[in-house]
């Protein structure tokens, strides 16, 4: 029994040093956005506790308008390049893992490929492309922008998903005169729905991060989201520490709120079924 | 969790090679466009947009944006906006977006992004559009500004490398370079540190402006004009003298600019080699900041001058617009402002310091006199491939400043490679 309780503490100790690790430089950004200057460089104490009669830098950060500007662009920009990586990844990946079809091995091929090329490879070509058919300078722009490299890793996580999936159950749907697209929507995809939310996640933070296509293609300053702002305050010759830490704090909130609303469906699919016989 | 490693810093640097491409197959297509339209019949109605890495600076950037409204407020033709480039990336942006057929309409470029844009015909000729003589540019700074003989930009600022120091740190400045060395290891202790520069790949146009003045200052150059020299004794000579203050662990090492320059704000760094423009950030950072300037302690009276043109994009469908701005700012009274602006930056004409400035800042006269020995941050000869000599020179130092090869064959790799690239 004591090697039982020891096993448990010794689990949870392990837990929380890898969450303090995973924590503590968001900490560090928080105690910096409320450290005075002459605290930011003191080497020989270093104060981890936050001196909250500060708090007020974020008050001024959202007050200015610019940044939840900025973060309303970025929530529009990555949530629609989820929904649409996610719905063109479905059928991508069902298409891959069910049928068999003329150059399936090459299409494979080619979204291992994409990932291959940075971005900065493409922005180039795509800047061209962009400018030809009047999707510069507009968050639908950069959607289908950044959807071209979030949906090749969607398609792919997605099919090895359906992989996964007894074909049984297509088959067993299609004896009762189901057809591709209701086998997909009413057997397949409830069954993957741990794997959709993992793809989501993936390309949500994608796009939230997104940088070079983001200060290349949109010239607004109302149309820019919170990666180029943030980048913003990075000065030639002065840099507001507090101020970046501050907003990049603040950037990081709804990227973590999206994890945690997706999080649920991630376990909830996993757990699903589990206790069927 | 992310799509793929973080995409930024590798992306940098591709990015910076993909722009200097986009520019050379630009110039394929696009030639320079005639004006528009007659400066002497007044610019048609449009708003403009303005790229300025200055405007990102907290200390400098409202004072600059306070120009522009007041010329917004003069007339009712013209409204220039500030284009929304962040510092990092802006040089390679601004050159990707030109590149592409876009771009704002005036840009404030740093000398070796215009060089690559002038030679690409990405920016709008000025030759009959601006009239030094009227204006009284200074010849010196002016004369970079002209590629094969037409104008291509004018001078927004002219910001000389010298020596900031803490007057409290260092209370006798080093006049040489051994001093300067002892004196960096004297201030060096606990969380003060006695010297500051640019050290990572991921700042590549700083590192190349902060070795620029090492080069310089002991008698080397990165080329004859002809050919390239960079692995000339001179040249290997000031890089070592680089690499020494950096063995010397008297830096704070991994910090970067925006960093080290908060730091020397803060009263952590001792002294600091950097331009004009830094004085302005410097006391908006710390007001009761104890500093002051000198001539960079080095052999030869030679240093790096942060040359920056205002130039107008090709591609802009305002440019009358774009030139009433910049003729407008060019006149005296604003100039006067700008300089106030930009501290101890020269502007495009000569000005007048105000009494209440020198009573702030005694040294800028010190600063003032450094212009004649001040040489723009570009490869003589090579201009237009600065940016492809910097990327290899830069890459090869610091691998040496890493203990991956010594300084002589670093250069020696570089001198290769560039050759190569420039096609000797």
């Amino acid at each position: 029994m004591r090697q039982i309780r020891f096993g448990v503490t010794a689990r949870a100790l392990a837990v929380l040093v890898v969450l303090g690790l995973a924590i503590f430089p968001v900490y560090w950004m928080f105690v910096t956005a409320l450290a005075p200057d002459e605290e930011l460089f003191r080497s020989t104490s270093v104060n981890l506790l936050p001196d909250f009669s500060r708090f007020g830098i974020f008050g001024d950060a959202l007050a200015d308008g610019r940044v939840a500007r900025w973060l309303l662009n970025s929530v529009i920009v990555a949530g629609g390049t989820t929904a649409l990586s996610i719905g063109l990844g479905i059928p991508l990946g069902y298409a891959l893992s069910r049928f068999a079809f003329r150059g399936k091995a090459a299409v494979g091929l080619a979204l291992l490929f994409t990932q291959m090329l940075p971005e900065a490879l493409l922005v180039v070509p795509l800047f061209a492309v962009f400018r030809r058919f009047d999707l510069l300078n507009s968050l639908h722009g950069l959607i289908l922008a950044d959807t071209a490299f979030a949906l090749p890793v969607v398609a792919l996580i997605l099919k090895g998903a359906i992989d996964g999936v007894p074909r049984e159950l297509d088959e067993a749907a299609r004896v009762d005169g189901g057809r591709p697209p209701t086998v997909l929507a009413r057997i397949i995809l409830p069954l993957i729905a741990p794997a959709i939310a993992a793809a989501a996640v993936i390309a949500f933070f994608s796009a939230w991060n997104e940088y070079v296509f983001a200060v290349t293609f949109v010239f607004d300053k109302s149309l820019q989201p919170a990666s180029v702002g943030v980048a913003g305050f990075i000065g030639e010759q002065d840099t507001s520490i507090q101020s970046i830490m501050a907003v990049g704090l603040l950037f990081t909130l709804p990227a973590v709120v999206f994890y945690l609303f997706a999080q649920r469906y991630v376990v909830s699919g996993m757990t699903a079924g589990a206790v069927k016989g | 969790m992310s799509l793929r490693p973080p995409r930024r810093g590798r992306s940098i640097s591709v990015l910076a090679a993909i722009a200097v491409g986009v520019t050379v197959l630009a110039a394929c297509s696009s030639g320079p466009s005639a004006s528009s339209g007659n400066s002497s019949a007044g610019p048609q109605p449009a708003t403009i947009t303005f790229a300025a890495s200055t405007l990102g600076d907290p200390g400098r950037g409202p004072g600059l944006q306070k120009l522009i409204d007041e010329y917004n407020a003069s007339q009712k033709v013209v409204t220039v906006q500030p284009a929304a480039v962040p510092y990092p990336t802006f040089g390679q942006t601004v050159l990707t977006q030109m590149g592409g057929g876009e771009g704002p309409d005036l840009v404030r470029f740093d000398m070796p992004e215009f060089a690559t844009a002038s030679s690409s015909g990405l920016l709008e000729p000025l030759d009959d559009k601006i009239d030094a003589a009227k204006l009284k540019l200074i010849p010196g700074p002016d004369k970079y500004l002209s590629v094969d003989g037409h104008r291509y930009g004018v001078v927004f600022e002219n910001a000389n490398y010298a020596m900031f120091y803490n007057k409290d740190l260092v209370p006798n400045p080093p006049k040489t370079f051994d001093e300067f060395v002892q004196t960096a290891k004297n201030t060096t202790k606990g969380d003060v540190y006695g010297l500051a520069f640019r050290q990572t790949q991921a700042e590549e146009a700083g590192v190349w402006q902060d070795i620029f003045n090492y080069v310089l200052g002991f008698g080397g150059d990165w080329s004859d004009g002809k050919k390239l020299t960079l692995d000339s004794p001179k040249v290997i000579e000031g890089l070592k003298a680089y690499q020494q203050l950096y063995d010397a662990n008297v830096i704070p090492k991994g910090a970067d600019a925006a960093t080290f320059r908060k730091m020397f704000a803060n009263g952590k760094v001792g002294m600091e080699l950097n331009n004009g423009g830094y004085v302005t950030a410097t006391s908006s950072a710390n007001a009761n900041l104890n500093f002051s300037v000198s001539r960079i302690p080095f052999p030869e009276k030679k240093q790096g001058t942060l040359l920056a043109p205002m130039v107008v994009n090709a591609n802009s469908k305002h440019k009358d617009a774009a030139l009433d701005f910049m003729n407008w700012l060019l006149q005296p009274a604003q100039q006067v402002k700008l300089q106030g602006v930009l501290g101890a930056s020269s502007v495009a004409s000569p000005t007048e310091r105000s009494a209440e400035s020198l009573k702030k800042f005694p040294f800028l006269p010190a600063l003032d006199e450094l212009t004649d020995s001040g040489v723009p941050q570009i490869v003589n000869g090579f201009g237009p491939q600065t940016a492809d000599i910097r990327h290899i020179v830069v890459t090869e130092v610091l691998a040496a400043l890493q203990g991956q090869q010594d300084m002589a064959t670093a250069m020696a790799k570089a001198q290769k490679q560039a050759e190569k690239l420039v096609g000797q």
